[in-house]
């Protein structure tokens, strides 16, 4: 008995030590994946901040589904868990459920939430912990001009907004559809949003002059009161085109009375803004002929936009809007971070973000990649508002429905 | 560049209507109570919102809407008054700011519950429309918002001057104490006189809905622009507040021939700091001495 004592655990080390190669190291095996964000599902951005859930959500489901994300280190499958928290739409809020998010729940990686002064204020937390953080809800490029490292966007600029704009025109001045040069009458909030867009508008017309001419750019400021002064210098501009970046709700009043006042362009553009319904119930036919540029839509014809489309609507009984399907996309770039990695650690985590290359995407331009500063630089989707409440995607060529109608009908 | 100064005139005299309507109320509360509503903007804002039920989802005439929020409106204020403001009526100033403020963050919160965040708009047939005088494109809504900011000031005047809860109130208004001396409920007349400030914003809010796009967090700047109309026009009279109405929208307009339309509100509350400084008694005060002289 005695002798046999001895030999039993001798016996057990040797087995062990046949079955476990040389040099690999015993670690323990996480039993899930733990994503983290804050979202704003009550308060002021609490419609967008519900739309990032869902799509967060779906994505996550859908590689669970799929038994997890594979992480070689452990040589199998993991499922994510997805932690959300609401920030109420408040900044200081937000920071700190990202903290706890690091510091409580011990996150492997975090996923964004909605809007740039959100993000802005959020995104320190994930740098000061080094927690790579993807968002798809933070376009302003202020946000990636602060050398983080851990920071990686999925939306285009505002200035890429701006530039998608003017290369468009620059093409209807080619077809003859407009003429050279062209007068630009110019405004923006006055927010960082605001100003990237008349700051993209103003360095494709200065590296133009022979096609384009502002001659006037005018900020104003948020929540406008009256609309009047600044159309009237609009009016006064007797600019060709009308160039504006405003928040829905401003969209609204100023085009309201933009309407009334009987002004007209060549082209009209809000920006990002022209499809949304409520504007379009609230302008009815005065938002037609609109063109707006975004990040994407739902009539993209590629088959990865397409299949979000089918299966958000089916899943949610809701119209898919670009706000899910970016928070989607990115759950699913984080999720090809960690494979590629193919470990938990942080920093290579990081490191994959950086060399992230996703084919097959439903972004425009079907390609999700990073510049050096961690924003993707892809192309707008442009879009015109139609008599009836349609939409046709106009630009870039190989993802347009329709052709544009330039000079918009004078009514 | 040439501006179509008129144009900004007429545009500006139709917003001054709609700056008065905003304003009355906070200065009627003002005036009898000494208390700053913060509320006045959740006000506004429920207003717009009750505006947009009755019309987009009951189908009622968009002009008729405020017939019926604002006596709901009326009670909704007496009923604040008399079971929470009264409460902290003679407390140090802060409590009351303190509690409005709660009020008007429970009114917003109750708004993203029952609305959502959405932006709203409500759109009639009238949206839109406009009539040409000497070539100025003339809008119906602002017209009609104009019109019921000067009929709001000539129904108050005849409240104020002809009744005897007007004159109750105007009493309270310049003497508490000697008003309940005399034999005058001020209870019963600072609950009246609360109702009233919620009911004219309310009204603003109904109105304000045909022209602007909406959502729980409305009425917060045009809560800020009523502070300098109260202030511009003497802290307690509607007529002040009528004039300060027009005064502000006249500067807003023409600043822009001078600075960039972005800075229309610092025009807004450099006035307010100057008028603080050099007649705080607004322009009514003003005018008074100007009489006496």
């Amino acid at each position: 008995m005695k002798r046999f004592g001895f030999f039993f655990p001798l016996l057990v080390f040797l087995f062990y030590a046949l079955l476990v190669p040389p040099g690999a190291e015993v670690v323990a095996q996480p039993k899930e994946v733990i994503l983290g964000a804050a979202l704003p599902i009550t308060g002021g951005q609490s419609r967008e901040g519900g739309y990032f859930k869902k799509g967060y959500e779906m994505a996550i489901k859908e590689i669970n589904d799929a038994g997890g994300v594979m992480v070689k280190q452990y040589g199998k499958r993991i499922p994510i868990k997805l932690i959300i928290y609401d920030d109420k739409s408040d900044n200081t809020t937000s920071v700190q459920l990202y903290e706890k998010l690091v510091a409580e729940d011990k996150v492997n990686a975090l996923l964004g939430g909605y809007g740039t002064p959100l993000i802005t204020a959020h995104t320190v937390v994930a740098e000061k912990y080094r927690v790579p953080y993807v968002n798809g809800g933070g376009a302003t490029g202020a946000i990636y001009e602060r050398k983080m490292k851990y920071i990686f966007g999925t939306l285009a600029s505002i200035e890429k907004l701006a530039f998608t704009l003017m290369e468009w025109t620059t093409g209807q001045q080619d077809a003859g559809a407009l003429k050279k040069p062209l007068r630009i009458a110019l405004m923006g909030e006055n927010t960082s949003h605001g100003k990237e867009f008349r700051q993209g508008v103003l360095k494709k017309a200065k590296a133009a002059p022979d096609r384009f001419n502002v001659v006037m750019d005018e900020p104003f400021e948020i929540n406008l009161k009256d609309a009047d002064p600044l159309l009237q210098k609009v009016k006064a501009s007797q600019a060709d085109i009308y160039l504006a970046d405003a928040r829905i709700a401003d969209y609204i009043t100023i085009h309201r009375r933009y309407t009334e006042l009987r002004l007209y362009h060549q082209v009209a553009s809000y920006g990002p803004r022209g499809t949304e319904q409520a504007a379009r119930d609230a302008l009815g036919a005065a938002s037609d002929y609109i063109v707006s540029c975004n990040w994407w839509h739902r009539d993209i014809p590629t088959a990865a936009a397409k299949a979000f489309r089918d299966k958000y609507e089916k899943t949610y009984n809701d119209t898919a809007e670009w706000f899910p399907a970016l928070a989607y996309e990115s759950a699913r770039v984080m999720a090809k971070a960690i494979q590629d990695a193919g470990t938990l650690d942080k920093t290579k985590i990081r490191d994959a973000l950086a060399k992230m290359d996703m084919k097959d995407s439903l972004v425009v331009g079907g390609r999700v990649w990073y510049k050096p500063n961690g924003q993707i630089d892809n192309e707008y989707v442009m879009m015109q508002n139609l008599p009836g409440g349609k939409v046709s995607l106009i630009y870039p060529k190989d993802i347009a429905t329709g052709k544009a109608i330039v000079p918009i009908p004078q009514k | 560049m040439t501006i179509d100064i008129p144009a900004l005139l007429v545009s500006a005299i139709l917003l001054a209507g709609l700056y008065a309507t905003m304003s009355y109320g906070l200065a009627l509360i003002y005036g009898v109570m000494k208390i700053v509503n913060l509320a006045h903007a959740g006000v506004m804002m429920w207003g717009a919102y009750a505006a947009f039920v009755l019309i987009v989802n009951a189908g009622m005439n968009p002009f008729l809407a405020p017939l019926f929020v604002v006596p709901a409106f009326f009670f909704l204020g007496i009923f604040m008054q008399r079971y929470i403001v009264r409460r902290v009526m003679f407390a140090p100033s802060i409590s009351s700011l303190l509690l409005l403020f709660g009020i008007w963050l429970i009114m917003q919160n109750i708004s993203y519950l029952g609305f959502t965040g959405d932006t709203r708009a409500i759109t009639t047939k009238y949206t839109l429309m406009t009539f040409q005088v000497f070539g100025i494109a003339i809008s119906i809504n602002r017209l009609v918002v104009f019109c019921v900011g000067v009929l709001a000031l000539l129904v108050m005047r005849q409240f104020m001057g002809r009744t005897y809860m007007g004159k109750a109130i105007r009493a309270t208004a310049q003497d508490g104490d000697a008003s309940k001396l005399v034999g005058i409920n001020t209870d019963r007349v600072m609950e009246i006189a609360f109702g009233l400030g919620i009911a004219l914003a309310s009204l603003a809010g109904s109105l304000m809905a045909l022209i602007f796009a909406f959502d729980p967090d409305f009425g917060r700047s045009h809560l800020l622009k009523g502070f300098c109309i109260v202030v511009l026009g003497g802290l307690e009279s509607m007529v002040g507040v009528a004039l300060g109405s027009l005064v502000l929208a006249i500067a807003e307009a023409l600043s822009i021939l001078w600075i960039m339309p972005a800075l229309q509100d610092f025009v807004s509350f450099a006035l307010l700091v100057i008028v603080l400084i050099v007649m705080p008694g607004g322009m009514v005060g003003l005018l008074a001495k100007f009489k006496k002289t």
